[in-house]
């Protein structure tokens, strides 16, 4: 068992709210974050659609161009208004771990097409955001990107605890983003993963996911150094986990992701049983959900049916290396709320996934010990044990 | 943390005994030594990219220097630490420059390079990819240090590939970011429980330390100066883009 790390504040930006107000609002009142791409041509595309910010938030000064950059700023300009105390005690002390699926590769986009020179070019480095995202918040620590495709945020969160338990850094600004570009809208067409009608996690009728973008932050600390200030909850344990069995597809066994939740709930000493919430991948894929709801009933045994379990990814499509770190961030809020979300566009539960899905509406409960599961290509796979207060 | 071995592959040769004197001067002008696509045999890896089948060649120079057999790395009990900052460059901008179709788009990530090598060796225990030069290589040597310390795992493997030949015009010009010459390397160390504990440091002396005999190698050269060093070195360091992380008494 490692010991805990606080998680003093949070901060997002999504298509469905740029604050965690808007995005708690939004999660509980089913706001639609699934629009019309607008920001680059996709008429020929097979899916044109996505869960796309049509306005950033207003830019700090000097702001990099680049919109992955913006929207980690956006989301850490948040964490000031718990965390303030603590990002302004010891710079060389802060670090940054953040993940991503895409990095800067918009940028990359614009530059090879002629629209932007060498130096934006430069910013399709996959480093090229958090250096960014540093340099935003005056941390002189050790600056991290991780990439581990869609379970990127995930990675962020447990690597930036790991910084904290280890005492390389007193506070760890962790979390994750990805931007919609041309790139990865062409990719998924290509791969024929994105469906032309909604995200419907765990839905008999589902038939793909669809893509979005945002942003999601924490601000993670000792214990005894958050102490004596706000705090949204506590990191308990990580893992992440590969499947080594396909480039692409999940394991149908669920090997890896099996093998992230078991040794999460080690890490953070955890035993199944003691599960209250699970935020689940959930992309709304065939092959996914069903995975994953095999998965979840090995590890939580009998009370596998008896816990909630949602995800998110309906209200604003999969936002790649951000969507582990939202996700996160929603059981904090679920759990300070007394309300679990419920999995958007799930309707008709598929018989093969016959978890609790808290379908339709949203459910009171407080959930305290909570599990987060992510995967991503390549047979990525990260698990997060949370505690909320 | 003790390192069992490192097998080194470089636009040089196989092993650190390839390594030039002077990398500079070997040279001889050209700004990248590139490592030709390697050809593996069967038919699992056809579609794989030139640096996933870096990465997997890697392994295997590892293997035959710890004499030790891939079977051993199957299985839960080995992490997989991988490390990059310029790998996926290629397959992104081949992806980007609309010959998309024929490129299968994961291998445009990042982790398409561990994925191939952990598909190959039948890897499926902790896991995380580091996206930087040398300074994040000594962040996954941490990371991979913590998670033996804790039992997380009972080996690690921390892999590292750079390549250079299909973005050497962009290289070129952005010579800023790295003066040549870029030197194409692949590099893994297995590393074992044990030996002396591992303290991050994040303002380390003797930075860039293979330098001279590798040329720019980014992330591989803190693998490839533990393997110079016989794998027993006092401190390992790197930089990139400005940061610097270290590790002593390792």
């Amino acid at each position: 068992m490692r010991d805990p790390v606080a998680i003093v504040a949070a901060g997002v930006v999504t298509p469905i709210g740029q604050d965690l107000d808007a995005f708690w609002s939004s999660l509980l009142t089913g706001g639609a974050g699934i629009t019309r791409i607008e920001r680059f041509p996709v008429a020929d595309l097979g899916v044109g659609l996505g869960g796309e910010i049509k306005k950033l938030p207003p830019a700090p000064r000097r702001a990099p161009e680049c919109r992955a950059s913006r929207l980690l700023l956006a989301a850490a300009s948040e964490l000031r208004s718990g965390g303030g105390a603590l990002l302004a005690r010891d710079p060389a002390r802060l670090a940054v771990v953040v993940g991503t699926a895409l990095g800067g590769v918009a940028e990359g986009e614009r530059a090879l097409a002629g629209a932007a020179g060498l130096r934006t070019l430069a910013g399709a480095l996959y480093d090229s955001p958090a250096r960014n995202l540093a340099r935003g918040l005056g941390a002189r620590g050790p600056v991290l990107t991780v990439s581990t495709a869609c379970a990127s945020g995930a990675t962020a969160l447990g690597v930036g605890a790991e910084l904290v338990r280890e005492g390389v850094a007193d506070v760890v600004v962790a979390g994750g983003y990805d931007v919609l570009c041309r790139f990865v809208m062409k990719g998924f067409d290509v791969l024929r993963a994105l469906t032309r009608d909604a995200i419907r996690p765990f839905d008999r009728r589902r038939s793909g996911t669809l893509l979005g973008e945002g942003a999601g932050l924490v601000l993670l600390a000792r214990e005894q150094d958050a102490a004596a200030g706000p705090r949204l909850g506590r990191l308990l344990g990580h893992a992440s986990g590969s499947d080594g069995s396909h480039i692409a597809a999940p394991d149908p066994n669920g090997r890896g992701l099996e093998y992230s939740v078991r040794a999460a709930l080690a890490e953070a000493g955890v035993a199944p049983t003691a599960i209250d919430f699970v935020s689940a991948h959930g992309t709304a894929t065939p092959l996914n959900d069903r995975v994953e709801t095999n998965v979840l009933k090995r590890v939580l045994g009998r009370r596998a049916h008896e816990i909630p379990v949602n995800s998110i990814k309906g209200y604003m499509g999969h936002t790649m290396g951000a969507a582990a770190a939202l996700e996160a961030i929603m059981c904090l809020l679920a759990a300070r709320h007394g309300v679990i979300p419920p999995t958007f566009g799930l309707e008709d539960p598929d018989p093969e996934c016959d978890l609790d899905y808290v379908p339709r509406t949203p459910r009171a409960a407080r959930p305290r010990i909570m599990l987060s599961t992510s995967a991503g290509f390549g047979g990525c796979n990260a698990s997060l044990v949370l505690e909320g207060v | 943390m003790k390192v069992a071995g490192v097998g080194v592959i470089t636009g040089w040769g196989r092993g650190v005994e390839a390594l030039p004197a002077d990398a500079a001067a070997t040279a001889g002008g050209r700004y990248v030594v590139a490592i030709p696509r390697p050809a593996p045999p069967g038919d699992r890896l056809r579609r794989a990219t030139r640096e996933c089948l870096l990465g997997i060649g890697a392994v295997e120079e590892l293997l035959q220097t710890v004499a030790r057999p891939a079977s051993e790395l199957a299985g839960p009990g080995t992490a997989l630490l991988y490390v990059t900052a310029s790998a996926y460059g290629a397959a992104n901008r081949a992806f980007l420059g609309a010959r998309g179709g024929t490129l299968h788009f994961p291998y445009t990530a990042p982790s398409a390079v561990p994925a191939e090598v952990a598909i190959e060796y039948g890897l499926c225990g902790a896991y995380v990819n580091f996206i930087g030069g040398a300074a994040a290589t000594v962040d996954a040597l941490w990371y991979a240090g913590s998670l033996l310390e804790r039992g997380a795992c009972t080996q690690a493997l921390v892999l590292a590939v750079e390549t250079f030949a299909e973005c050497a015009d962009l290289y070129r010009r952005a010579r800023w970011l790295a003066a040549g010459p870029l030197v194409e390397a692949a590099a893994c160390a297995l590393l074992r429980p044990g030996g002396r504990r591992a303290e991050y440091d994040p303002d380390p002396v003797g930075v860039d330390a293979a330098r001279r005999r590798t040329g720019q190698t980014f992330a591989c050269e803190p693998l490839i100066a533990l393997a110079v060093a016989g794998g027993d070195p006092a401190a390992v360091a790197g930089r990139w883009r400005g940061r610097r992380a270290g590790l002593r008494r390792l």
